[in-house]
């Protein structure tokens, strides 16, 4: 092996002195993990790039949505809404952000006057829509330490979870996640940046 | 005959307490304030002229100078007395001159070349005043593990010493230099940093199981916030769990469990246990309250974490089971980040005031609390290194968040990463 470093046995010879042996071993091993690891970095990697992007299956559709809006041939019936709804990606729908963000104070988790309407309109939203499934993200400023960030952040989370199965959306199509501090909107270290920053947003994960 | 010249530099004491019949525990205690032994060093004798093997033998030499220095143990002589007395020769060492300029271990190195392949380094250490070798160690290294080879000796000084040897530990962290935040592990004092993850989304909060060979950590996938166990060196990874958001793992010291953070229904934190194989899963904190950060004591029978049942975010410890639950942190508003240290008696921990992060050592004996940081800076994550002398921790020092490194003191602060952010550093146990 190349890179490996060996412990010569016994060929200092000093009053006193004892070798452990064995050295050469571990040290085999280590290296060899080492190579190991650099293996494992590179088949993750090779993995990662092999993964095919999620396949767009509607793209192929988009035209005849985009035909709705032009003078139609007189055969083709109009799309109603549901049917427009139905055929966007989530990708498509999350770009569009149906469902606004709400934001939190400092430190704390309680809905807000200001998020309440807010929650409403996405409350009424999800009523329409009534097989979409989203996902809560709780977020925090950086004023707050790492752990304890994680566990506020999936208090907003719930907090605003509560508050739209109070207005009458099923719990079975939430779901909650923490990001801590780890995803800041904003990256500046200012009160408007922290207070962009302490949110909870909202991801459509199935319709 | 050696083992009393360890007493008699006196930093270690060991103690053993016999709790159960066929359980034995040990406790590292650290003397404070011993001074250093004085070490001489001199450039390591090279034995061809060759300018590669000449730049080994510096590499060698700058390698273990800092790790001894690192150590707190020894403290190396200034090179100027070297000038003072007779040039160094390894066959014929004077050592009445070595105790003129105040040695008391002189530390010979000799540097030859490995028919190309790499360089022969051979250490040995001399007390001075007995005028005799203590011990010698030999080394055939290739030259892109010289300094691996110098930290090998370092170790070898600090088992020599009766002291826990650290410098071949490795510290894992979060960064995201290369766009995202994955996880990477580099040498105690900064060296060859090394990407370990590839997921491409956000891999967190990262935690060395005692062997060095198992790593816990968050990792973001979809919807959700899975926690992992990953074999670094085997590159296989296996779930612990994917419900809730999983976070702040810790391994138990004796490598039996693994303490971590996650939610019930109610959207709130709480600790949870489950076998190191992350089998088992059970709770361990019951109450409406934030419980989050778990860190083990050194015998593994106890966990101090963070807890807001008393309205704000103190540290509290409690019985690895949950019984027995007892505030140890007064005297602040926000206090969170608990790191045991592996002497036992001392936690380090994050207290937040007037927005600011400074790390403070809680000695549990005494009740005694020291800040260690000074400066209008977030200063977080505190872990301790394996010998409780030493701790890495994040911080934006320097406008960025970094990793430094700090003595139990408040001494020697050093920065450790540059590229990107870097956060979440775990020390190994060994």
């Amino acid at each position: 092996m190349f890179d490996c470093i060996k412990e010569a046995q016994g060929s200092i010879k000093q009053e006193g002195i004892s070798f452990k042996g064995g050295h050469m071993k571990k040290v085999l091993i280590l290296s060899l993990a080492c190579v190991l690891v650099f293996g494992f970095m590179l088949s993750c990697a090779k993995k990662v790039e092999k993964t095919p992007p999620p396949p767009p299956p509607q793209v192929k559709e988009q035209p005849q949505v985009e035909k709705v809006e032009e003078p139609a041939p007189p055969k083709e019936p109009e799309l109603t809404e549901e049917e427009i709804f139905m055929r966007k990606s989530l990708e498509e729908i999350n770009q569009e952000v149906p469902l606004q963000m709400i934001h939190f104070d400092f430190d704390r988790y309680f809905i807000r006057d200001d998020a309440k309407s807010v929650l409403e309109t996405n409350s009424s939203w999800l009523k329409k829509w009534d097989s979409v499934q989203v996902l809560i993200e709780g977020h925090c400023d950086e004023r707050g330490t790492e752990e304890y960030n994680l566990a506020l952040g999936e208090k907003r989370a719930k907090s605003t979870f509560d508050y739209l199965v109070s207005l009458g959306v099923s719990p079975d199509r939430i779901k909650t996640i923490s990001y801590g501090k780890s995803q800041s909107l904003d990256p500046g270290h200012n009160e408007m940046a922290w207070a962009k920053n302490r949110r909870a947003q909202f991801t459509i994960i199935a319709k | 005959m050696k083992k009393k010249g360890i007493l008699f530099y006196g930093s270690l004491l060991l103690s053993v307490v016999l709790l159960l019949p066929a359980q034995q525990e040990v406790y590292l205690s650290i003397k404070e304030g011993m001074p250093a032994i004085p070490l001489a060093i001199p450039p390591f004798i090279v034995h061809e002229s060759s300018s590669n093997t000449q730049e080994a033998a510096e590499i060698l030499h700058q390698t273990l100078a800092s790790d001894l220095k690192y150590s707190r143990i020894f403290q190396e002589l200034p090179k100027s007395y070297y000038s003072y007395i007779r040039p160094l020769n390894p066959k014929q060492i004077f050592f009445k001159d070595w105790e003129t300029i105040q040695a008391k271990i002189l530390f010979v190195g000799e540097v030859s070349n490995d028919d190309g392949k790499g360089v022969i380094f051979e250490g040995k250490i001399y007390d001075v005043k007995a005028g005799r070798g203590i011990f010698g160690k030999r080394y055939q290294a290739d030259r892109s593990l010289l300094r691996f080879a110098a930290h090998k000796m370092a170790d070898e000084l600090l088992r020599m010493w009766g002291e826990q040897p650290f410098f071949t530990s490795k510290i894992v962290f979060a960064s995201n230099r290369d766009g995202n935040w994955e996880l990477y592990m580099m040498d105690y004092d900064g060296y060859n940093q090394t990407r370990l993850t590839f997921n491409r989304i956000i891999d967190y909060m990262p935690a060395w199981s005692p062997d060095g060979k198992t790593i816990a950590y968050t990792s973001y996938q979809g919807t959700n916030a899975i926690l992992y166990l990953l074999e670094v060196y085997e590159g296989k990874r296996h779930e612990v769990t994917s419900k809730g958001t999983s976070f702040a793992p810790a391994f138990s010291p004796d490598g039996r469990r693994l303490a971590f953070c996650s939610q019930e229904e109610g959207g709130n934190s709480e600790i949870y246990m489950a076998t190191s194989e992350g089998k088992g899963i059970r709770r361990v904190t019951f109450n409406k309250a934030t419980d989050t950060a778990p860190t083990w004591s050194p015998t593994s029978r106890q966990i101090a974490f963070t807890s807001d049942r008393g309205g704000t975010p103190q540290i509290y410890i409690m019985d690895a089971e949950g019984s027995n639950v007892t505030r140890v942190s007064f005297g602040g508003t926000y206090h969170d980040a608990p790191s045991w240290a592996p002497t036992g008696d001392r936690i380090a921990y994050v207290s937040r005031v007037d927005q600011i992060f400074d790390l403070y050592v809680l000695n549990l004996r005494t009740k005694q609390i020291i800040k260690l940081t000074e400066g209008n800076a977030r200063n977080e994550s505190p872990c301790w290194s394996p010998d409780g002398r030493h701790l890495i921790f994040s911080s934006n020092l320097s406008g960025s968040v970094q990793l430094y490194s700090i003595d139990y003191d408040a001494r020697n602060l050093q920065r450790l990463t540059s590229r990107g952010e870097n956060k979440l550093p775990d020390w190994s146990h060994q």
